[in-house]
């Protein structure tokens, strides 16, 4: 690269207002990506939460928090943006990582004054919550990493150098290999929130008694919990199939872990909102589900599209269309053996996707980035 | 659309060939009898041709012959449900929606229906397993009544059909009848004759051999829930955009002509300007006006239709077409109906069957997005109820009841007086046909259900627990009012002239979605909030200040008026009160003040109209009409 240099351990200050012990998927993808990288000197400027002193002792990297997470969200990033200008001037990064479009105005003021380089993250739901700021942070940062082929479509979509984006999947912690042993009872398994609309539990309902019809006996599992159980409650009554679902609620990682582990085939689909834009940014779960040697269902549209190989560790469908679902279902339920070839395609896709590969990929980006300089 | 019939008796096929005589109307295209001579199940169907004009000879079967399928309706999904079938390996040999019933048959059994979107009554013969599934829609647009005698299943897509093929005797049912004189239809599983029932909507009917009968429900509108989800009043109007959107453009396929109902209300205007951008040809848009009374929408359906451009025809009906076509459209009923409006919405379907064979209608948008003004009032009385003590109610409401008679005080009076939401409910459905009850009623209703036992079969419908007040009836009326009322309104009227509707709104998709909105924020901002805020990204300049409104006629006028002489008959010589349900006295005296202007009875006389020009049919007597 014309008149870049070759920076040995380049520095990287992190911004991001997500960030554990709380949880969440921005949470666990930041903290990997640091925890798998020793060979670049990471400083993390994330917002305050109770209890974080200890976790930031043994964290790998410095963290610095300013703010409070759990107050008004616009007020502490308003700190966190304004404590990072005060921050790059005492770290002297040789990038910029922007964990998040929220901490993007004061990464972008520090690339224009210092000429810090910048690389934005870019998950998906932030196309359809904060639209203008995101197309701005996509179309100032020196590059992007977008989660999938659909999150980068948006970044095109509104205005980014395609030259700059660079398709970086989450990566996962890869499980220890599966023994192959499942539930006798054919099972559907759903894990997600009940928080949105998008992630289609109201087509899996409308979908079961076709499922059910083809395959005596099944259930649905389903695990998450959230405003939108009543609503799920309501449509069970109403198809009345209450009999074929369990409604786990919020359960433990294990208990998690343990259904993944005992259900037959993983569904999931989710479509994207009516207004257009979010829906699944990439779906780590179903790589998750993979990871275990399940089948996954999900919707042909989004990141699913990247999570799920369609045909190959799964079947991708009309998330809209209870009749594909319902077919899907039945196909990977009534068909153990193709279930268990599926599930296997999946491990194998999801151990190329385990973090040290993904975190590399992210390195070699900041460096390339870092070079530039 | 069409009419169905069967008969597990009828090995020659004469009872279903009876029955078809009998609702040729509902079918005038063609007909069809398939019977089963071993096992002696008749199944029957006349047609109105809409899909596939050609090959829609009904009854049909799969492609060994095994099972037989007839249909009344239309299942708006049949293409992606072919597509799915051929990949499955069935041979379709026509473009019909009755042909995948046979096939989905073969795939699912009576599961069936989770399959099907759509308005239908169908009937299903197996010959391999012998049992006869019958199934109703889940909103219950389509009719099927049916008569159990013995070992043996009856039932028709009308009321009047099924007596045509089973012996249903002469008895009416004195509930049904009460319930009739209380709401203004027959609501439920009964049917106003003692011989035979309704299937209820979202149900099916299986028989077997050996009189072996089963009903079991597969679905019900859900109650709706309180989310506290936080999704934003956009997120929520771009999913009612993306279903509602779906459901116009499925009811829009046909291979015959097809327009749309204009009211000017929100509802119906919705439904037309959808049409009009899903359509490449202009639409065609009718409306309804009178030349008598206050309640025409003639004028805002007419600046709707320039809006959205449509191709707009308007019919006035005319106060002296009145005597003539009333009385013909009431007696033509297989059972009585006092909605006001059903003449009005026979005549606006001939007057569009001239120039089409479909078109699509509103129904069904005020149950499921709250838009009757009742469910605000309900919510009201009842958080009054929680705040202000009896002791202080029950005088305050008599005092403004007794000051203020008429408008907002009369009705915040009624909020004040304590009692239970239901009662409340029926009060204002009934209106003061309930209170007339003590001195109109005959005889043969004496000792009919009070008040309180009503409450109490309503509460069964929908327990109060976990919903709110608006959520609880909306719910309701979708069980009762909507398939009770408008519903059998829309399908009876408009079979007369056998034109068939179609209503984008009853959609089970929309309705689960419906149901996943809190219902305060529905009925808040006038009711049907966000059909308004839809409305206002179509169409930006007009919605605002579109009125609100309901399909209303008349009533009093043409009561005062021409209808006078056909209901003083009734009151003299007809059956009503010869039979005793009605006392013919305190009939005439209501009578006498209505025509005199000095009191409305409009609400009372005009089920007694209903009832007698029907009863008289049933028993022969013509009255010169």
């Amino acid at each position: 690269m014309p008149g870049s240099r070759r920076v040995s351990r380049p520095r990287v200050l992190l911004l991001t207002p997500d960030f554990p012990p709380s949880e969440g998927g921005i949470q666990l993808l930041l903290s990997r990506i640091v925890e798998n990288t020793p060979e670049i000197e990471f400083r993390v400027l994330t917002l305050g939460q109770p209890e974080s002193e200890a976790y930031d002792r043994e964290f790998a990297a410095e963290v610095r928090r300013v703010g409070s997470a759990g107050g008004d969200r616009r007020r502490a990033a308003l700190t966190l943006n304004l404590r990072s200008l005060t921050e790059a001037r005492s770290f002297r990064p040789d990038v910029i990582l922007s964990g998040h479009v929220v901490a993007s105005l004061g990464a972008v003021a520090l690339r224009r004054t210092l000429r810090v380089p910048l690389v934005q993250y870019v998950h998906a739901d932030e196309f359809r919550v904060r639209n203008r700021l995101t197309a701005t942070a996509v179309k100032q940062a020196d590059a992007t990493i977008a989660v999938s082929r659909y999150t980068r479509d948006m970044c095109l979509d509104a205005g980014a150098d395609p030259a700059r984006i660079h398709v970086i999947p989450p990566g996962i912690d890869l499980p220890p290999a599966p023994s192959g042993e499942r539930d006798e009872q054919p099972t559907l398994l759903t894990v997600a929130t009940l928080l949105f609309r998008y992630k289609g539990h109201d087509t899996m309902v409308r979908a079961l008694p076709l499922i059910r019809a083809k395959v005596p006996g099944m259930r649905w599992v389903v695990v998450g919990d959230g405003p939108f159980r009543p609503a799920l409650e309501n449509a069970i009554r109403a198809y009345g199939v209450g009999d074929a679902v369990e409604l786990r609620g919020r359960v433990s990682d294990e208990e998690r872990d343990d259904w993944l582990d005992r259900a037959n085939v993983f569904c999931m689909p989710s479509r994207v909102p009516a207004a257009g834009l979010g829906g699944e940014g990439f779906g780590i779960v179903y790589m998750e589900a993979a990871a275990r040697g399940i089948p996954t269902i999900g919707g042909n549209v989004a990141g699913a599209r990247d999570a799920v190989l369609d045909g190959e560790t799964g079947l991708l469908v009309d998330p809209t269309d209870h009749l594909a679902l319902a077919g899907a279902a039945t196909e990977l339920l009534g068909n153990p053996e193709r279930a268990r070839t599926m599930g296997a395609a999946g491990r194998a896709h999801a151990e190329r996707h385990a973090w040290p590969l993904i975190a590399a990929r992210v390195e070699a980006l900041l460096r390339e980035v870092a070079a530039a300089r | 659309m069409c009419g169905i019939c069967g008969h597990t008796r009828d090995p020659e096929g004469a009872a279903a060939r009876a029955m078809n005589g009998a609702m040729v109307h509902r079918g005038p295209d063609d007909e069809g009898v398939h019977s089963d001579a071993a096992s002696g199940v008749s199944l029957g169907a006349r047609r109105l041709s809409v899909i596939d004009v050609e090959h829609g000879h009904q009854p049909l079967a799969n492609e060994d012959g095994t099972i037989w399928a007839a249909l009344n309706g239309e299942i708006y999904n049949h293409p992606r449900l072919q597509q799915l079938l051929r990949e499955r390996g069935h041979t379709l040999a026509t473009g019909t929606d009755t042909e995948v019933l046979v096939h989905l048959y073969e795939e699912y059994g009576a599961d069936l229906v989770h399959a099907l979107e759509g308005m239908f009554a169908f009937a299903i013969w197996d010959t391999r397993t012998q049992t006869l599934l019958v199934a109703r829609d889940r909103f219950g647009e389509k009719p099927l009544f049916y008569a159990n005698s013995g070992d043996d299943l009856a039932f028709a897509s009308e009321l009047t059909a099924l007596a045509a093929g089973a012996d249903l005797g002469a008895e009416l049912d004195p509930v049904a009848v009460h319930e009739y004189f209380v709401f203004g239809y027959v609501p439920g599983e009964r049917s106003i004759v003692a011989g035979a029932r309704q299937l209820p909507p979202g149900h099916l009917l299986t028989w077997k051999p050996g009189g072996k009968l089963e009903e079991r429900r597969y679905w019900s509108p859900p109650a709706a829930a309180v989310s506290e989800a936080g999704e934003s009043t956009a997120d929520l109007v771009g999913e009612l955009g993306r279903l509602l959107s779906n459901s116009v453009r499925s009811r829009l396929i046909a291979d015959v002509p097809l327009g749309v109902f204009l009211s000017g209300g929100v509802d119906s205007t919705l439904i037309a300007a959808l049409a009009a951008r899903e359509s490449s040809h202009p639409v065609k848009t009718f409306t309804v006006g009178y030349d008598v009374g206050d309640v025409s929408e003639a004028e805002a359906a007419r600046a709707t239709a320039r809006e959205i451009g449509s191709e707009h025809h308007e019919l006035v009906l005319k106060v002296d077409e009145i005597a003539a076509r009333v009385p013909a459209v009431l007696r033509g009923l297989d059972q009585p109906q006092a909605d006001q409006s059903l003449p009005a919405f026979q005549a606006i379907a001939g007057f569009a069957r001239e120039s089409v064979t479909v078109a699509v209608g509103g129904e069904g948008a005020d149950e499921l997005f709250g838009g009757y003004p009742r469910y605000r009032w309900l919510s009201r009385a009842e958080a009054l109820g929680a705040t202000v003590p009896a002791s202080l109610a029950k005088p305050a409401a008599r005092l403004l009841a007794a000051g203020l008679p008429a408008g907002r005080a009369g009705r915040l009076a009624d909020v004040l007086e304590p009692r239970s939401a239901m009662e409340r409910h029926i009060d204002w459905i009934a209106g003061e046909r309930l209170a007339m009850r003590d001195t109109l009623y005959g005889p043969r209703l004496n000792g009919s259900d009070p008040l309180a036992g009503l409450a109490a079969g309503l509460d069964g419908l929908v327990a109060p627990d976990g919903l709110s007040v608006a959520g609880r009836f909306m719910l309701l009326d979708q069980l009762h009012w909507l398939p009770g009322d408008v519903l059998a309104k829309a399908d009876r009227a408009s079979m007369q002239v056998s034109l068939e509707v179609r209503t984008p709104y009853l959609n089970h998709e929309l309705a689960e979605f419906a149901a996943t909105v809190p219902p305060d924020l529905q009925t808040g901002g006038g009711g049907k909030s966000l059909l308004r805020l839809l409305l206002a990204e179509l169409l930006p300049e007009s919605s605002m200040k579109r009125p609100k409104t309901a399909f209303r006629v008349p009533a009093a006028d043409w009561l005062r008026g021409p209808l006078s002489p056909i209901l003083l008959d009734q009151v003299n010589n007809g059956h009503v009160c010869e039979e005793g349900w009605i006392d013919r006295a305190a009939a005439a005296k209501l009578l006498d003040r209505h025509i005199a202007s000095e009191a409305d009875g409009s609400a009372a006389l005009w089920p007694i109209l209903a009832f007698g020009l029907w009863l008289d049919r049933l028993r022969g007597r013509d009255a010169g009409l």
